[in-house]
Protein backbone atom coordinates (compact mmCIF):
# COMPACT_ATOMS: atom_id res chain seq x y z
CA UNK A 1 0.00 0.00 0.00
CA UNK A 2 1.30 3.32 -1.08
CA UNK A 3 1.30 6.06 1.49
CA UNK A 4 -0.66 9.07 0.29
CA UNK A 5 1.18 12.29 0.78
CA UNK A 6 -1.00 15.36 0.77
CA UNK A 7 -0.30 19.06 0.61
CA UNK A 8 -1.74 21.08 3.52
CA UNK A 9 -4.41 22.65 1.35
CA UNK A 10 -5.23 19.23 -0.07
CA UNK A 11 -5.70 17.94 3.42
CA UNK A 12 -8.03 20.78 4.30
CA UNK A 13 -9.96 20.19 1.07
CA UNK A 14 -10.15 16.47 1.72
CA UNK A 15 -11.42 16.95 5.25
CA UNK A 16 -13.99 19.44 4.00
CA UNK A 17 -15.15 17.03 1.29
CA UNK A 18 -15.57 14.33 3.86
CA UNK A 19 -17.39 16.64 6.23
CA UNK A 20 -19.65 17.88 3.48
CA UNK A 21 -20.48 14.34 2.48
CA UNK A 22 -21.09 13.16 6.01
CA UNK A 23 -22.72 16.32 7.42
CA UNK A 24 -24.05 18.57 4.67
CA UNK A 25 -26.09 20.35 7.28
CA UNK A 26 -26.19 20.11 11.05
CA UNK A 27 -28.55 21.66 13.52
CA UNK A 28 -26.87 22.50 16.77
CA UNK A 29 -28.21 24.04 19.93
CA UNK A 30 -26.01 25.73 22.47
CA UNK A 31 -25.24 28.85 24.44
CA UNK A 32 -23.97 31.81 22.51
CA UNK A 33 -20.75 33.46 23.59
CA UNK A 34 -18.07 35.82 22.26
CA UNK A 35 -20.57 37.28 19.79
CA UNK A 36 -19.01 39.96 17.59
CA UNK A 37 -19.57 41.74 14.29
CA UNK A 38 -16.60 42.41 12.05
CA UNK A 39 -16.40 45.14 9.39
CA UNK A 40 -20.20 45.26 9.30
CA UNK A 41 -20.12 42.12 7.17
CA UNK A 42 -19.09 39.12 9.21
CA UNK A 43 -20.45 37.62 12.40
CA UNK A 44 -18.33 35.51 14.72
CA UNK A 45 -19.46 33.71 17.83
CA UNK A 46 -18.91 30.56 19.82
CA UNK A 47 -21.47 27.94 20.61
CA UNK A 48 -20.90 26.10 23.83
CA UNK A 49 -22.30 23.73 26.40
CA UNK A 50 -20.88 22.54 29.70
CA UNK A 51 -18.04 20.66 28.08
CA UNK A 52 -17.35 21.89 24.55
CA UNK A 53 -17.01 25.00 22.47
CA UNK A 54 -17.33 25.36 18.68
CA UNK A 55 -16.50 28.49 16.64
CA UNK A 56 -19.14 29.79 14.31
CA UNK A 57 -19.08 32.15 11.36
CA UNK A 58 -21.83 33.75 9.30
CA UNK A 59 -22.59 36.75 7.10
CA UNK A 60 -24.37 39.74 8.62
CA UNK A 61 -27.17 39.65 6.03
CA UNK A 62 -28.06 36.14 7.19
CA UNK A 63 -28.67 37.42 10.67
CA UNK A 64 -32.38 37.87 11.17
CA UNK A 65 -32.58 38.56 14.82
CA UNK A 66 -30.74 40.32 17.59
CA UNK A 67 -28.31 38.14 19.54
CA UNK A 68 -26.18 38.53 22.61
CA UNK A 69 -23.95 36.37 24.73
CA UNK A 70 -25.68 33.98 27.08
CA UNK A 71 -28.64 33.31 24.79
CA UNK A 72 -29.62 29.79 23.93
CA UNK A 73 -29.63 29.50 20.15
CA UNK A 74 -30.17 26.94 17.44
CA UNK A 75 -28.01 27.10 14.35
CA UNK A 76 -28.29 25.45 10.97
CA UNK A 77 -24.76 25.13 9.72
CA UNK A 78 -22.16 23.27 7.78
CA UNK A 79 -19.05 22.07 9.60
CA UNK A 80 -15.81 23.19 7.99
CA UNK A 81 -12.11 23.23 8.47
CA UNK A 82 -10.74 26.66 7.72
CA UNK A 83 -7.60 27.38 5.75
CA UNK A 84 -6.00 28.12 9.10
CA UNK A 85 -6.76 24.64 10.27
CA UNK A 86 -9.46 25.72 12.62
CA UNK A 87 -12.71 23.83 12.91
CA UNK A 88 -15.72 26.08 12.49
CA UNK A 89 -19.41 26.01 11.72
CA UNK A 90 -20.50 28.08 8.71
CA UNK A 91 -23.91 29.15 9.88
CA UNK A 92 -26.83 29.70 7.51
CA UNK A 93 -29.48 30.39 10.12
CA UNK A 94 -29.43 31.21 13.77
CA UNK A 95 -32.44 31.70 16.00
CA UNK A 96 -32.89 32.00 19.74
CA UNK A 97 -34.63 29.06 21.41
CA UNK A 98 -36.48 28.89 24.68
CA UNK A 99 -38.81 31.52 26.04
CA UNK A 100 -36.12 33.54 27.80
CA UNK A 101 -33.84 33.85 24.78
CA UNK A 102 -36.67 34.59 22.36
CA UNK A 103 -37.92 37.32 24.67
CA UNK A 104 -34.47 38.77 25.09
CA UNK A 105 -33.83 38.74 21.35
CA UNK A 106 -37.16 40.45 20.80
CA UNK A 107 -36.28 43.16 23.29
CA UNK A 108 -32.84 43.73 21.83
CA UNK A 109 -34.14 44.08 18.28
CA UNK A 110 -37.04 46.19 19.43
CA UNK A 111 -34.70 48.61 21.19
CA UNK A 112 -32.44 48.78 18.14
CA UNK A 113 -35.23 49.45 15.65
CA UNK A 114 -36.94 51.84 18.01
CA UNK A 115 -33.72 53.83 18.19
CA UNK A 116 -33.66 53.95 14.41
CA UNK A 117 -37.18 55.38 14.47
CA UNK A 118 -38.90 52.52 12.68
CA UNK A 119 -41.80 52.53 15.11
CA UNK A 120 -42.23 56.32 15.37
CA UNK A 121 -45.80 57.51 15.45
CA UNK A 122 -44.82 60.27 13.02
CA UNK A 123 -44.09 57.68 10.32
CA UNK A 124 -47.54 56.15 10.48
CA UNK A 125 -49.80 56.74 7.50
CA UNK A 126 -53.52 56.27 7.62
CA UNK A 127 -55.25 53.66 5.52
CA UNK A 128 -57.74 54.69 2.82
CA UNK A 129 -61.25 54.63 4.29
CA UNK A 130 -62.65 52.61 1.39
CA UNK A 131 -59.81 50.78 -0.33
CA UNK A 132 -60.62 49.46 -3.79
CA UNK A 133 -57.54 47.33 -4.31
CA UNK A 134 -55.64 45.60 -1.58
CA UNK A 135 -52.69 43.26 -1.40
CA UNK A 136 -53.01 40.42 1.08
CA UNK A 137 -49.99 38.52 2.28
CA UNK A 138 -51.04 35.32 4.02
CA UNK A 139 -51.09 31.58 3.78
CA UNK A 140 -54.31 30.68 1.95
CA UNK A 141 -54.44 27.45 3.95
CA UNK A 142 -54.40 29.25 7.29
CA UNK A 143 -57.24 30.00 9.67
CA UNK A 144 -56.09 33.62 9.79
CA UNK A 145 -56.65 33.96 6.04
CA UNK A 146 -60.10 32.37 6.27
CA UNK A 147 -61.07 34.67 9.16
CA UNK A 148 -59.91 37.74 7.29
CA UNK A 149 -61.77 36.89 4.07
CA UNK A 150 -64.93 35.92 5.97
CA UNK A 151 -65.11 39.23 7.83
CA UNK A 152 -64.10 41.20 4.72
CA UNK A 153 -66.90 39.65 2.64
CA UNK A 154 -69.37 40.09 5.48
CA UNK A 155 -68.66 43.76 5.89
CA UNK A 156 -67.97 45.15 2.45
CA UNK A 157 -67.89 44.48 -1.29
CA UNK A 158 -66.25 45.67 -4.46
CA UNK A 159 -62.68 45.23 -3.29
CA UNK A 160 -60.09 43.64 -5.56
CA UNK A 161 -58.02 41.44 -3.28
CA UNK A 162 -54.73 40.16 -4.66
CA UNK A 163 -53.31 37.43 -2.48
CA UNK A 164 -49.65 36.49 -2.18
CA UNK A 165 -49.77 32.97 -0.81
CA UNK A 166 -46.76 32.59 1.49
CA UNK A 167 -45.58 30.52 4.40
CA UNK A 168 -46.25 32.30 7.67
CA UNK A 169 -44.02 30.21 9.90
CA UNK A 170 -40.76 28.35 9.64
CA UNK A 171 -37.43 29.21 8.17
CA UNK A 172 -38.61 30.24 4.69
CA UNK A 173 -41.52 32.35 5.85
CA UNK A 174 -39.63 35.58 6.38
CA UNK A 175 -37.98 35.55 2.95
CA UNK A 176 -41.32 34.78 1.28
CA UNK A 177 -43.14 37.59 3.08
CA UNK A 178 -40.34 40.06 2.37
CA UNK A 179 -40.45 39.05 -1.28
CA UNK A 180 -44.23 39.46 -1.39
CA UNK A 181 -43.94 42.96 0.13
CA UNK A 182 -41.36 43.78 -2.53
CA UNK A 183 -43.65 42.38 -5.24
CA UNK A 184 -46.58 44.60 -4.25
CA UNK A 185 -44.35 47.64 -3.91
CA UNK A 186 -42.89 47.13 -7.37
CA UNK A 187 -46.23 47.15 -9.21
CA UNK A 188 -46.78 50.03 -11.63
CA UNK A 189 -50.18 50.58 -10.04
CA UNK A 190 -49.68 49.77 -6.39
CA UNK A 191 -52.62 48.56 -4.33
CA UNK A 192 -54.27 50.95 -1.86
CA UNK A 193 -53.21 48.99 1.21
CA UNK A 194 -51.05 46.03 2.06
CA UNK A 195 -52.38 43.59 4.64
CA UNK A 196 -50.33 40.90 6.36
CA UNK A 197 -52.25 38.39 8.46
CA UNK A 198 -51.54 35.26 10.39
CA UNK A 199 -53.61 33.55 13.05
CA UNK A 200 -52.48 32.68 16.54
CA UNK A 201 -49.64 30.33 17.32
CA UNK A 202 -46.80 29.64 19.71
CA UNK A 203 -44.11 32.24 20.35
CA UNK A 204 -41.81 30.28 18.04
CA UNK A 205 -44.46 30.16 15.30
CA UNK A 206 -44.93 33.90 15.49
CA UNK A 207 -41.19 34.58 15.71
CA UNK A 208 -41.02 35.20 11.97
CA UNK A 209 -42.86 38.47 12.53
CA UNK A 210 -39.98 39.59 14.74
CA UNK A 211 -37.51 38.84 11.99
CA UNK A 212 -35.38 41.91 11.28
CA UNK A 213 -35.51 41.93 7.45
CA UNK A 214 -39.28 41.41 7.58
CA UNK A 215 -39.79 44.21 10.08
CA UNK A 216 -37.64 46.52 7.97
CA UNK A 217 -39.57 45.58 4.80
CA UNK A 218 -42.87 46.40 6.52
CA UNK A 219 -41.50 49.74 7.67
CA UNK A 220 -40.08 50.52 4.23
CA UNK A 221 -43.24 49.69 2.27
CA UNK A 222 -44.41 52.54 0.06
CA UNK A 223 -47.91 51.13 0.34
CA UNK A 224 -49.59 51.72 3.73
CA UNK A 225 -49.45 48.54 5.78
CA UNK A 226 -51.88 46.81 8.11
CA UNK A 227 -50.56 43.89 10.12
CA UNK A 228 -52.77 41.51 12.06
CA UNK A 229 -50.79 38.69 13.58
CA UNK A 230 -51.69 36.20 16.29
CA UNK A 231 -54.06 36.84 19.14
CA UNK A 232 -54.83 40.10 20.84
CA UNK A 233 -52.14 39.58 23.45
CA UNK A 234 -49.37 39.07 20.90
CA UNK A 235 -47.33 42.02 19.79
CA UNK A 236 -44.78 41.46 17.06
CA UNK A 237 -42.20 43.89 15.78
CA UNK A 238 -43.95 43.77 12.39
CA UNK A 239 -47.05 45.06 14.23
CA UNK A 240 -45.04 47.95 15.60
CA UNK A 241 -43.52 48.78 12.21
CA UNK A 242 -46.87 48.68 10.41
CA UNK A 243 -48.80 51.85 9.73
CA UNK A 244 -51.80 50.30 11.43
CA UNK A 245 -51.83 47.38 13.81
CA UNK A 246 -54.73 44.97 14.08
CA UNK A 247 -55.14 42.66 17.05
CA UNK A 248 -56.12 39.65 14.92
CA UNK A 249 -56.77 38.84 11.24
CA UNK A 250 -60.53 39.38 11.79
CA UNK A 251 -59.79 42.72 13.39
CA UNK A 252 -57.66 43.61 10.35
CA UNK A 253 -60.70 43.18 8.10
CA UNK A 254 -62.78 45.28 10.49
CA UNK A 255 -60.20 48.06 10.38
CA UNK A 256 -59.70 47.87 6.62
CA UNK A 257 -63.25 48.25 5.36
CA UNK A 258 -66.39 49.90 6.69
CA UNK A 259 -69.44 47.84 7.62
CA UNK A 260 -72.00 48.03 4.82
CA UNK A 261 -74.90 47.87 7.29
CA UNK A 262 -73.53 50.91 9.13
CA UNK A 263 -73.12 52.77 5.85
CA UNK A 264 -76.68 51.86 4.82
CA UNK A 265 -77.98 53.14 8.17
CA UNK A 266 -76.02 56.32 7.58
CA UNK A 267 -77.52 56.60 4.08
CA UNK A 268 -81.02 56.45 5.51
CA UNK A 269 -80.06 59.03 8.07
CA UNK A 270 -78.74 61.31 5.32
CA UNK A 271 -81.91 60.90 3.29
CA UNK A 272 -83.94 61.79 6.37
CA UNK A 273 -81.78 64.84 6.92
CA UNK A 274 -82.44 66.09 3.37
CA UNK A 275 -86.15 65.52 3.89
CA UNK A 276 -86.14 67.38 7.19
CA UNK A 277 -84.30 70.33 5.68
CA UNK A 278 -86.71 70.36 2.77
CA UNK A 279 -89.75 70.26 5.09
CA UNK A 280 -88.37 73.04 7.25
CA UNK A 281 -87.81 75.16 4.18
CA UNK A 282 -91.30 74.45 2.84
CA UNK A 283 -92.81 75.20 6.22
CA UNK A 284 -90.96 78.49 6.38
CA UNK A 285 -92.16 79.46 2.91
CA UNK A 286 -95.75 78.51 3.84
CA UNK A 287 -95.49 80.58 7.01
CA UNK A 288 -94.22 83.58 5.05
CA UNK A 289 -97.05 83.26 2.52
CA UNK A 290 -99.69 82.85 5.22
CA UNK A 291 -98.35 85.86 7.09
CA UNK A 292 -98.41 87.96 3.91
CA UNK A 293 -102.00 86.97 3.14
CA UNK A 294 -103.01 87.70 6.71
CA UNK A 295 -101.43 91.14 6.53
CA UNK A 296 -103.27 91.82 3.26
CA UNK A 297 -106.59 90.69 4.72
CA UNK A 298 -106.04 92.89 7.78
CA UNK A 299 -105.40 95.87 5.56
CA UNK A 300 -108.51 95.15 3.48
CA UNK A 301 -110.57 94.77 6.64
CA UNK A 302 -109.50 98.11 8.05
CA UNK A 303 -110.15 99.83 4.70
CA UNK A 304 -113.59 98.25 4.71
CA UNK A 305 -114.23 99.42 8.28
CA UNK A 306 -113.41 103.00 7.32
CA UNK A 307 -115.78 102.78 4.37
CA UNK A 308 -118.51 101.29 6.54
CA UNK A 309 -118.15 104.10 9.07
CA UNK A 310 -118.45 106.65 6.26
CA UNK A 311 -121.62 105.04 4.95
CA UNK A 312 -123.14 104.89 8.43
CA UNK A 313 -122.41 108.57 9.07
CA UNK A 314 -123.80 109.57 5.69
CA UNK A 315 -126.91 107.54 6.37
CA UNK A 316 -127.41 109.27 9.74
CA UNK A 317 -126.91 112.68 8.18
CA UNK A 318 -129.38 111.90 5.45
CA UNK A 319 -131.86 110.66 7.99
CA UNK A 320 -131.68 113.97 9.88
CA UNK A 321 -132.48 115.81 6.64
CA UNK A 322 -135.64 113.83 5.91
CA UNK A 323 -138.65 116.34 6.15
CA UNK A 324 -140.73 113.65 7.83
CA UNK A 325 -138.22 113.53 10.65
CA UNK A 326 -138.40 117.29 10.91
CA UNK A 327 -142.24 117.17 11.04
CA UNK A 328 -142.00 114.47 13.72
CA UNK A 329 -140.03 116.89 15.83
CA UNK A 330 -142.99 119.36 15.71
CA UNK A 331 -142.10 121.52 12.78
CA UNK A 332 -144.66 122.26 10.02
CA UNK A 333 -144.49 122.85 6.28
CA UNK A 334 -146.49 125.74 4.94
CA UNK A 335 -147.69 125.75 1.32
CA UNK A 336 -149.55 128.45 -0.59
CA UNK A 337 -152.61 127.93 -2.64
CA UNK A 338 -150.53 126.70 -5.56
CA UNK A 339 -148.93 124.08 -3.30
CA UNK A 340 -145.51 125.76 -3.25
CA UNK A 341 -143.60 125.86 0.03
CA UNK A 342 -143.74 129.23 1.65
CA UNK A 343 -140.18 130.29 2.37
CA UNK A 344 -140.79 134.01 2.53
CA UNK A 345 -143.77 135.30 4.49
CA UNK A 346 -143.74 138.44 2.38
CA UNK A 347 -145.34 136.43 -0.39
CA UNK A 348 -148.46 135.85 1.79
CA UNK A 349 -151.22 138.30 2.25
CA UNK A 350 -154.14 138.31 4.67
CA UNK A 351 -157.08 136.42 3.34
CA UNK A 352 -155.23 133.78 1.35
CA UNK A 353 -155.55 130.12 2.15
CA UNK A 354 -152.55 128.13 3.16
CA UNK A 355 -152.01 124.45 3.84
CA UNK A 356 -150.06 123.59 7.03
CA UNK A 357 -148.58 120.09 6.94
CA UNK A 358 -147.89 118.45 10.31
CA UNK A 359 -146.57 114.92 10.83
CA UNK A 360 -149.94 113.34 10.66
CA UNK A 361 -152.35 116.03 9.35
CA UNK A 362 -152.74 118.84 6.88
CA UNK A 363 -154.52 121.90 8.14
CA UNK A 364 -156.05 124.30 5.61
CA UNK A 365 -156.14 127.74 7.15
CA UNK A 366 -156.72 131.29 6.23
CA UNK A 367 -154.09 133.95 6.83
CA UNK A 368 -155.28 136.71 9.10
CA UNK A 369 -152.20 138.74 9.33
CA UNK A 370 -148.50 138.54 8.46
CA UNK A 371 -145.96 140.09 10.82
CA UNK A 372 -142.22 139.96 10.19
CA UNK A 373 -140.09 138.63 13.09
CA UNK A 374 -138.12 141.13 15.01
CA UNK B 1 -66.61 46.05 -9.81
CA UNK B 2 -69.51 43.77 -10.53
CA UNK B 3 -71.99 46.53 -11.33
CA UNK B 4 -71.86 47.11 -15.09
CA UNK B 5 -74.13 50.14 -14.92
CA UNK B 6 -71.87 52.17 -12.74
CA UNK B 7 -68.12 52.18 -12.85
CA UNK B 8 -67.82 54.99 -10.36
CA UNK B 9 -66.21 53.85 -7.14
CA UNK B 10 -68.60 53.74 -4.21
CA UNK B 11 -66.48 56.27 -2.38
CA UNK B 12 -67.10 58.77 -5.21
CA UNK B 13 -70.84 58.20 -5.04
CA UNK B 14 -70.80 58.64 -1.26
CA UNK B 15 -68.86 61.87 -1.68
CA UNK B 16 -71.42 63.05 -4.24
CA UNK B 17 -74.18 62.35 -1.75
CA UNK B 18 -72.36 64.27 0.98
CA UNK B 19 -72.10 67.25 -1.35
CA UNK B 20 -75.86 67.11 -1.94
CA UNK B 21 -76.48 66.98 1.82
CA UNK B 22 -74.14 69.92 2.33
CA UNK B 23 -76.18 71.90 -0.19
CA UNK B 24 -79.24 71.36 2.00
CA UNK B 25 -77.37 72.70 5.00
CA UNK B 26 -77.21 76.23 3.63
CA UNK B 27 -79.54 78.75 5.29
CA UNK B 28 -81.59 79.62 2.27
CA UNK B 29 -82.33 77.70 -0.88
CA UNK B 30 -84.72 77.66 -3.74
CA UNK B 31 -87.53 75.17 -3.18
CA UNK B 32 -87.71 74.00 -6.80
CA UNK B 33 -83.98 73.38 -6.90
CA UNK B 34 -84.23 71.65 -3.53
CA UNK B 35 -86.89 69.28 -4.83
CA UNK B 36 -84.69 68.39 -7.77
CA UNK B 37 -81.69 67.85 -5.51
CA UNK B 38 -83.77 65.82 -3.10
CA UNK B 39 -84.92 63.54 -5.93
CA UNK B 40 -81.31 63.17 -7.07
CA UNK B 41 -80.29 62.42 -3.48
CA UNK B 42 -82.93 59.74 -3.04
CA UNK B 43 -81.94 58.15 -6.34
CA UNK B 44 -78.27 58.19 -5.39
CA UNK B 45 -79.00 56.74 -1.95
CA UNK B 46 -80.98 53.89 -3.46
CA UNK B 47 -78.27 53.22 -6.00
CA UNK B 48 -75.56 53.14 -3.35
CA UNK B 49 -77.61 50.87 -1.11
CA UNK B 50 -78.28 48.48 -3.99
CA UNK B 51 -74.59 48.40 -4.84
CA UNK B 52 -73.62 47.87 -1.21
CA UNK B 53 -75.98 44.93 -0.96
CA UNK B 54 -74.85 43.26 -4.18
CA UNK B 55 -71.16 44.09 -4.61
CA UNK B 56 -68.81 41.22 -3.96
CA UNK B 57 -65.09 41.18 -3.38
CA UNK B 58 -62.90 39.73 -6.08
CA UNK B 59 -60.15 37.53 -4.73
CA UNK B 60 -57.19 36.58 -6.91
CA UNK B 61 -54.44 34.36 -5.56
CA UNK B 62 -51.15 35.02 -7.34
CA UNK B 63 -49.60 31.95 -8.93
CA UNK B 64 -46.16 33.31 -8.34
CA UNK B 65 -43.93 31.65 -5.72
CA UNK B 66 -42.36 34.09 -3.35
CA UNK B 67 -38.98 34.05 -1.69
CA UNK B 68 -37.38 31.55 -4.01
CA UNK B 69 -33.70 32.22 -4.44
CA UNK B 70 -33.95 35.37 -2.33
CA UNK B 71 -32.42 35.99 1.03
Amino acid sequence: MQTLILGVSDLVALVNQTLEYAYPSVIVEGELSSFKLSKGKYVFFDLKDDESVVSCFMMVYQLRTALEDGMKVRVVAQPKLTAWGKFSLTVREVAPVGEGSIKRSFQLLKAKLEKEGLFDAGRKRSLPSMPQRIGLIASVESAGYADFIKILNGRWGGVDVTVADVLVQGTDASAQIVDAIRHFNEQAQPVDALVIVRGGGSAEDLAVFNDEPLVRAVAASRIPTLVGVGHEVDTSLADLAADVRAATPSNAAQILVPDREAIIRELHHKQQRMLTRLSVRRERITQHTTAAIERLLDRLQSALNVQQRHVKYARQTLRQLDPKVVLRRGYALVRDESGMLVRDAAALKAGVTIAIELEKAIINAGVKDVQPKE
Amino acid sequence: MSNPKNDKPLSDQLRELDELIAWFDQDDFDLDEALQKFDAGVKLTEEIEARLRTLENKITVLREKFGEGRA
